[in-house]
């Protein structure tokens, strides 16, 4: 999933910023990590195997009330809300967390997230292969404007998430990969009406049928492109976007895209149907274009509307310690499944001992602080690529012996002396608007360059960087991304990242941006897709050991942590760590 | 605006050997002076000009010499430096600096603390600044001087079309609004020489430069203009012409030593301005980024008003010194000139 935040895209040209992280009291004044994040992040994005088909509505908060506007004050601007292009985390905890529902969705307690019904009667039936799901689809659901929501719309809902002509960001590509005759597809609207005969319609019944298995169609089913969409309304994409028919517990009264959008309550909304969301608030008011200085500013008053504000953008390193100071306990920490990482273009560095002396080289710690992010709060050193929490995750350093974190540069030097590549000229991208990614640029060519590198940072701007990124011809080599895992298994990761990428067909990189292929690793992901569902964890990350040791095509910098905030009349915000976003489901206002 | 020189002791396109008769005069050994000679002995005895002036030059050596003063005191400005410091050691894991203030106790080591996120030595970092910004405050001056001067020498000299096409064009200019000419123009500048990290130093340097010099030549040639039209009717211009002396020959010969006053004014005046203003201009992003000047190293310190104070006001209170040393010497100079100020 994309997960578009200020810092990320100052770090995602920059080099993914690693936080220190764990254990360590800050006080001691040591250059310790950070405060020891909460078990959450610790465990990290523990998207968790945890299923519940059982769960039913409605949801009750004891101790809530009800009542009041809630404001959420972002720098992030708000991309697509069309449901079926939805694929950036703060769009998809707003969407799905509000306004859209699906086949299911996640409900978090205590920082652990399960997996329950929504739309559907339960989290799905399939066969013995995972070539067939079947989900009913309940009774006494309604769209806003009173029409009941049926199987049919579901089935419109995924077709069109799959036209990625007209959806260019849409997370559709997966249904493309795994609904049997996905690949030809072209959805509704580009394919001027086609219907795919993969989703079977019976009743309020519907029956994918898979072209390979497919075992995590479940945790797929969550997403908002998995739900409904009308087909007489939607005719005119461009127009549905600007309001999209909410099937939640609030409904889009303004919307102006990318900058603000205001919710009221959706009284079509039967909590009785929802085993997962509730609607203590009356509305909400958005405001995306409020800057970083501003939102802490705003959140440390704790004034008038302030109160009841929260925002899901990180709080600025230099603003931490006044939180900390004033108002720990509005302060919200929380852990994403997120990696960080930097690709090295395997065309151009073709030997893996130069790669690792990268590993060895890059100065995580110090570019965390240069980058004036929070070393164990919002950001740590990673050491494997999946992030920890991840089920059957392998606990494995891309270097024997080294420290994560810790850049070791008299190693590096003697892995480029060995590799007869001592002042190896590195390429990367940086972000030269942005005074953050300057700096942590220099922190990073400080350190390549005591290593024995010779590092080039190429400027790019805030406007172009990921355009430049995406460049295959670009004269760098070696591109900074980040990933977040988009269900709780290295089958949303090594199919996505590693997998061979046909670069001139699209024309620009789409995930793989290490431009990696070897056939050995395509036929290996396959073999592990197709493996019974209880092993397949464990083969992720044994998977995940082998193609680093053997080929180390990406090198994890860092996973990331949120650090948001919130007003003190906000309740229930906690962090959701499938995705980093405040968990929406549960929010309430104290009412005065 | 300043009364044409010849008001005063003697016409200086003769030179000023012509004016001192030699001591054969006997008794008195009267000096006949210059008028930049008078000026100057004015300044000499305003005790605010000599202040001002022996603190700009502090200032300036200090940016000059800025590099070597770093060595000699083993700190550093920029993370790459020789005797920078290491971020995790210098740092907690929220940036903020344990050795010296705002936490830690004063340090020789680091008199003016060191720098949140990077561990820069404050010190280091603002001489840097300091240096960058006089250069180009310095270059951006004698640039839009020149531009001016020309400019508003031709207008005044030449009539009819020219002159009303220079003065259109002029104010074309001046109807500009500066800050959104400054925010277009420095994009396009800099995307022309993205590739490469030096280049883009360097080309940064240049816009800033070539957005003060665009936004800055008018006043001097509106105001060079105004004293040619003065000056072009008077009897020394005539008779230069009719003895037939080349027009370049008029106007660099005959009007520029003229104009010497209005034009030291305007430049005492202006540097501060342009301190002033690439500090501003850097501060919202559009002049330097990624490079030490003074407008940048306040917009980094923006943050820590109140947590870390002295990483702020500091800068702060160069900027105020500098530019306000520079215009009461400007003041100073201005009055030195005008020959009918009474001292």
């Amino acid at each position: 999933m994309r997960r578009t935040t200020r810092a990320l895209v100052a770090v995602s040209a920059v080099g993914a910023l690693a936080l220190s992280a764990c254990g360590g009291d800050g006080d001691d004044g040591d250059n310790e990590g950070g405060p020891g994040a909460p078990t959450a992040t610790t465990e990290g994005g523990n998207t968790g195997g945890a299923i519940d088909p059982d769960r039913k509505g409605p949801v009750e908060i004891e101790g809530a009330e009800a009542g009041g506007t809630v404001h959420l004050i972002d720098v992030t601007p708000l991309e697509t809300m069309h449901p079926s292009e939805i694929y950036y985390t703060h769009t998809y905890g707003i969407g799905s967390g509000l306004m859209f529902r699906s086949l299911t969705q996640y409900v978090v307690k205590d920082g652990v997230p399960t997996l329950v019904p929504d739309l559907a009667t339960d989290t799905g039936t399939s066969n013995d292969d995972y070539t067939e799901w079947k989900f009913t689809i309940r009774d006494g659901v309604k769209y806003e404007d009173g029409t009941p929501v049926t199987a049919e719309d579901v089935k419109y809902g995924m077709e069109s998430a799959m036209d990625l002509e007209t959806f260019p960001e849409s997370p559709g590509f997966y249904s493309q990969e795994y609904f049997e005759g996905g690949a030809d597809y072209k959805g509704p609207y580009t394919g001027k009406g086609a219907e795919l005969d993969s989703i079977a319609v019976d009743g309020s019944t519907i029956t994918i049928t898979m072209s390979k298995p497919f075992p995590d169609m479940p945790y797929w089913g969550a997403f908002p492109a998995n739900g409904p969409i009308p087909k007489d309304k939607a005719a005119d994409p461009a127009k549905y976007a600007l309001h999209p028919l909410s099937t939640g517990p609030y409904k889009i009264s303004d919307y102006t895209p990318k900058k603000n959008l205001q919710l009221v309550r959706n009284d079509q909304w039967d909590p009785a149907t929802d085993p997962g969301r509730t609607a203590y608030p009356d509305a909400y008011d958005m405001d995306f274009t409020v800057a970083n200085e501003k939102i802490d500013e705003i959140l440390l008053s704790d004034q008038g509307d302030a109160k009841d504000s929260l925002t899901f953008d990180d709080i600025l390193g230099t603003d931490y310690p006044k939180f900390q100071e004033q108002a720990a306990d509005r302060l919200v920490p929380g852990a994403t499944p997120c990696t960080r990482y930097w690709a090295p273009d395997y065309r151009k560095i073709t030997d893996i001992n130069i790669r690792r002396a990268i590993a060895l080289a890059y100065p995580t710690r110090a570019a965390i602080r240069a980058g004036g992010l929070i070393e164990g709060v919002n950001r740590y050193p990673a050491d494997a690529l999946l992030p920890p929490g991840t089920p059957g995750r392998a606990d494995y350093t891309v270097v024997e012996g080294m420290t994560p974190g810790t850049p070791d540069p008299a190693a590096a030097k003697e892995l480029l002396e060995q590799a007869g590549a001592v002042g190896y000229e590195l390429k990367f991208l940086f972000v030269s608007d942005d005074p953050d990614a300057v700096n942590a640029k220099d922190a990073i060519v400080k350190g390549l360059e005591e290593a024995g590198f010779k590092a080039t940072p190429v400027p790019t701007t805030l406007e172009a960087a990921t355009t430049d990124r995406e460049n295959p011809d670009k004269d760098i080599n070696i591109r900074s991304a980040g990933w977040c895992a988009d269900w709780p298994s290295g089958g949303s990761w090594f199919p996505v990242l590693l997998k061979t990428e046909d670069v001139a067909a699209l024309g620009q990189i789409s995930q793989n941006y290490a431009l990696f292929s070897e056939p050995d690793v395509d036929q290996r992901i396959d073999d592990v897709l197709s493996l019974p569902i209880e092993d397949q964890a464990t083969a992720w990350g044994e998977l995940d050991q082998y193609i680093a040791e053997t080929y180390l095509p990406l090198i994890p910098i860092t996973y990331d942590g949120v650090i948001a905030a919130h007003g003190s009349n906000v309740n229930g915000h906690e962090t959701d760590p499938t995705i980093g976003m405040p968990t929406f489901k549960d929010i309430w206002l104290t009412q005065s | 605006m300043g009364i044409p020189a010849t008001e005063s002791v003697a016409d200086p396109s003769l030179g000023e050997e012509s004016l001192r008769p030699s001591g054969k005069r006997g008794k008195e050994n009267f000096h006949g002076r210059s008028p930049m000679q008078i000026a100057l002995g004015r300044l000499r005895k305003d005790p605010v000009a000599i202040v001002c002036a022996v603190i700009v030059l502090l200032l300036v050596l200090l940016g000059v010499f800025a590099p070597i003063i770093n060595n000699v005191l083993h700190i550093s400005g920029e993370q790459s430096g020789k005797y920078a410091l290491d971020i995790v050691e210098s740092t907690d894991y929220t940036g903020t600096p344990i050795v010296g203030p705002p936490h830690g106790a004063f340090t020789w080591d680091h008199p003016l603390g060191i720098a949140p996120s990077t561990a820069n030595d404050n010190l280091a970092r603002l001489l840097l600044g300091l240096r960058t910004s006089l250069l180009i405050a310095t270059l951006a001056t004698i640039v839009s001087t020149l531009v001016g001067v020309v400019v508003g020498l031709i207008a005044g000299f030449s009539r009819g079309w020219l002159d009303r096409i220079i003065s259109f064009v002029t104010d074309v200019f001046l109807a500009f609004p500066f800050l959104l000419g400054a925010l277009c123009v420095s994009p396009i500048l800099i995307s022309y020489f993205g590739e490469d990290a030096d280049k883009l130093a360097t080309a940064q340097k240049f816009s800033l430069i070539l957005i003060l010099v665009i936004f800055g030549w008018m006043g001097l040639a509106r105001l060079i203009r105004g004293q040619v039209l003065s000056l072009r009717e008077r009897e020394f211009i005539q008779a230069a012409q009719v003895i037939g002396a080349p027009t370049r020959r008029i106007l660099f010969r005959e009007l520029l030593p003229n104009l010497v006053a209005p034009i030291v004014i305007a430049v005492s005046l202006g540097l501060p301005a342009y301190v002033a203003a690439e500090a501003g201009l850097s501060f919202l992003g559009i002049g330097l980024t990624g490079q030490p000047s003074l407008g940048q190293i306040v917009e980094a310190a923006r943050g820590y008003y109140d947590t870390y104070p002295l990483y702020l006001f500091v800068p702060v209170g160069v900027i105020a010194t500098l530019v306000l040393a520079l215009n009461l010497l400007g003041d100073s100079v201005r009055d030195a000139f005008d020959p009918k100020t009474r001292r």
